[in-house]
């Protein structure tokens, strides 16, 4: 039995409920010509503390499903439950709001301000809108989060005097901010060398040992096979 | 206490402003003249209408005056004195006309023309007529006239009391009338500024003549004021006149001896009904008709703003449209910053931000721009100001003391503001409309 989300904040069910559950998903691209399925009928289920790596080729819909999962956009078909909730069809303001307290986002293009410094960049995910706290209080957090992905001596610094894989770690501490229950990272080591690539993963890995869900939407198997579970998506569905 | 979002709009927008300077700046410069007309208009036209106001409360009396005209017969006069005496919150002119100088001769500005028409004879040149208060005019008659000599005419105005709370008369020189001493025998006169200046261009005795008075005077000149009348005029105190004046003739009815009548000007503050009724019913009982007393608030305020309403508003639409450009302007650079900043938005919404307060963002920071440009704006109005009263001030004596008027400092902000909404509205729209999907996956 599955309940809507009423309110912006979780309700958390017991222990046994997916973190996030998708069921006979699909998304029709309505362009200026035919229109393309891009995802059909597709089941997808995460728990917390479980790493799913998402593999195919360009154009398969790994980054339509992110983006289904992340709110970004929303399924022609099928349900989508979030801790047991019902989230389907979310009005925009409470889909914002979910953003901001359950998901944490990783791009193959990190997606860091310029103008702002490390810590900047990383506080922008607590100035959102959703709340506020001093700004004592989120410069902890913000140190807490560049600790955690052991950047925390960079945190004065412009994206321009970062490397890729440091740049990267600052936007994985962006996601982590907030302490969400899921990290969803597309392609995160896309623009990356192997071995920084590598220290990514182990970084995007180690947030599943305190309970929080991993979706890795990547080209690697060898990043894949460090997931718990892999999945391949193939003309819009999984094998 | 503000609101999470509100406090993220303006930090964020704080950081978009400071990361884009020169964009701010650019946006501000299009902005700052748009902005400064509509103070510049706003601030003149406050000025002006002041400094219009100022003169024409010297004539007509200040806004709100109650003022009475009553004929200067059958004792009024006598009963407008006696119940005025001692109040503060009425005051009655009475006018007569006096000369200065040698007595027995014909004065260079016969009828107390202005000098710049002196020795052109009567009438501003034509000859000299006196009107009764029914409009019956008679003209001098010829063998009337004195032999020309060294003397000034003036118009003589009696005071009840203090009138400069009715009619604000600037000083010019010297004091005013001093209401609260002793009459003296040598009658203390303020001069208008014309009345000085024939003093000043004619070397005359220091002799005065009133109309109806038994005696010549040695008045003792007190101070000089801007009366706004371009006759010259002499002010004294009614009690110190009377002292002068034979006991059977009131100073009202000396135009009598000249063949014309006059009158009472009375001033009242407003919500003085009372006193006014009091008036009324003690000059009616004398036998003056009740048709014959005329009490009307004096509305300098409206009739000048009549005036000024169309220059204002044909100024402000000039301001305008100079306005116009300036959030075409910020509308430019807005769009302009949007299309650089799609990945900042679509990240921004991203990580939990709303489409409302993406567009909140975008408004605040032309919000801010708008707001920093009015107050550069009003700083540029407020010093241009304090210049041009430094440099022309004492040539027009009716800005004196002249202070920025709030009134323009509300309408730079109001410009600032709404130039602000209407140059970061579209951005704004455009900002929230970001697809977060297609941007991140690029």
């Amino acid at each position: 039995m599955t309940q809507s989300f009423d309110q912006p904040t979780v309700q958390v069910q017991p222990a046994q409920a997916p973190l996030l559950q998708l069921t006979g998903i699909t998304k029709v691209l309505k362009g200026q010509g035919e229109p393309r399925t891009i995802l059909s009928g597709v089941d997808f289920t995460v728990h917390a503390g479980q790493s799913v790596a998402i593999l195919g080729r360009s154009g398969s819909g790994k980054s339509t499903l992110l983006s289904l999962i992340g709110l970004f956009d929303k399924a022609d078909e099928g349900q989508y439950l979030l801790h047991g909730n019902d989230i389907t069809k979310l009005a925009e303001r409470r889909a914002a709001a979910l953003r901001s307290a359950e998901f944490g986002f990783v791009f193959q293009r990190f997606f860091l301000l310029k103008h702002l410094t490390a810590a900047q960049n990383v506080a922008m995910a607590l100035v959102n809108g959703q709340g506020w706290s001093s700004r004592r209080k989120r410069k902890q957090q913000v140190e807490e989060a560049l600790e955690q992905v052991g950047i925390a001596h960079l945190s004065k610094s412009k994206p321009s005097r970062l490397s890729g894989g440091e740049q990267q770690r600052v936007a994985i501490a962006r996601a982590l901010v907030r302490q969400p229950r899921i990290i969803l990272a597309d392609e995160p080591t896309g623009a990356l060398d192997t071995e920084t690539g590598n220290l990514v993963v182990e970084v995007l890995l180690n947030t599943t040992r305190q309970g929080c869900g991993l979706v890795l939407v990547t080209h690697d198997h060898d990043h894949a096979r460090k997931m718990g579970r892999v999945m391949e998506l193939r003309d819009g569905r999984f094998n | 206490m503000l609101s999470g979002k509100f406090r993220s709009a303006v930090v964020i927008g704080g950081q978009g402003i400071r990361a884009r300077k020169l964009r701010t700046f650019l946006s501000m410069v299009s902005l700052f003249l748009g902005v400064l007309a509509v103070v510049a208009v706003q601030a003149g036209s406050e000025i002006a209408e002041r400094a219009m106001l100022t003169n024409i409360e010297l004539q007509a009396g200040k806004d709100g005056t109650i003022m009475g005209y009553v004929p200067g017969e059958k004792g009024a006069p006598g009963i407008v004195e006696s119940t005025l005496k001692g109040r503060t919150d009425a005051v009655a002119m009475i006018s007569s006309r006096a000369v200065i100088g040698e007595p027995g001769v014909r004065p260079v500005n016969e009828g107390g023309m202005p000098f710049e028409y002196a020795g052109r004879g009567g009438d501003y040149g034509g000859p000299m007529v006196y009107c009764d208060a029914n409009g019956t005019c008679t003209e001098q008659k010829q063998q009337e006239k004195k032999p020309a000599g060294q003397a000034i005419e003036v118009g003589l105005v009696a005071l009840t009391g203090d009138i400069r709370p009715f009619k604000p008369f600037r000083p010019v020189s010297g004091s005013w009338l001093e209401f609260g001493s002793t009459p003296s025998l040598a009658p203390r006169i303020v001069l208008n500024e014309e009345a000085a200046k024939g003093l000043n261009q004619y070397r005359v005795p220091g002799e005065m003549m009133v109309d109806g008075a038994t005696h010549h005077m040695t008045p003792q000149i007190l101070g000089v004021v801007t009366d706004g009348y371009s006759q010259p005029r002499a002010y004294m105190r009614l009690d110190e006149l009377r002292t002068w004046m034979p006991s059977s003739v009131e100073p009202s009815e000396v135009d009598k001896f000249r063949g014309g009548g006059t009158s009472l000007e009375l001033y009242l503050e407003p919500g003085t009904d009372d006193l006014q009724q009091l008036l009324k019913s003690k000059i009616v009982a004398a036998g003056v008709a009740q048709e014959q007393l005329h009490f009307q608030v004096v509305k300098s305020k409206e009739n000048m703003e009549s005036e000024l309403r169309i220059m204002r508003l044909i100024f402000l639409g000039m301001a305008f449209m100079v306005l116009l450009i300036g959030v075409a302007g910020i509308l430019n650079v807005g769009l302009a910053t949007v299309g650089e900043r799609v990945e900042e938005f679509a990240l921004r919404r991203a990580v939990g931000m709303s489409r409302l307060l993406l567009a909140g963002i975008v408004l605040a920071e032309t919000l801010l721009t708008g707001l920093l440009t009015a107050g550069l704006a009003i700083g540029t109005g407020v010093a241009g100001l304090h210049v041009a009263l430094m440099m022309f001030g004492s040539r027009f004596p009716s800005l004196e003391g002249t202070t920025f008027p709030w009134e323009a400092g509300v309408a730079g902000v109001i410009a600032g503001l709404v130039a602000g909404v209407l140059g970061g509205l579209i951005p704004a729209i455009r900002a929230a409309r970001i697809p977060i999907a297609t941007v991140m996956r690029a």
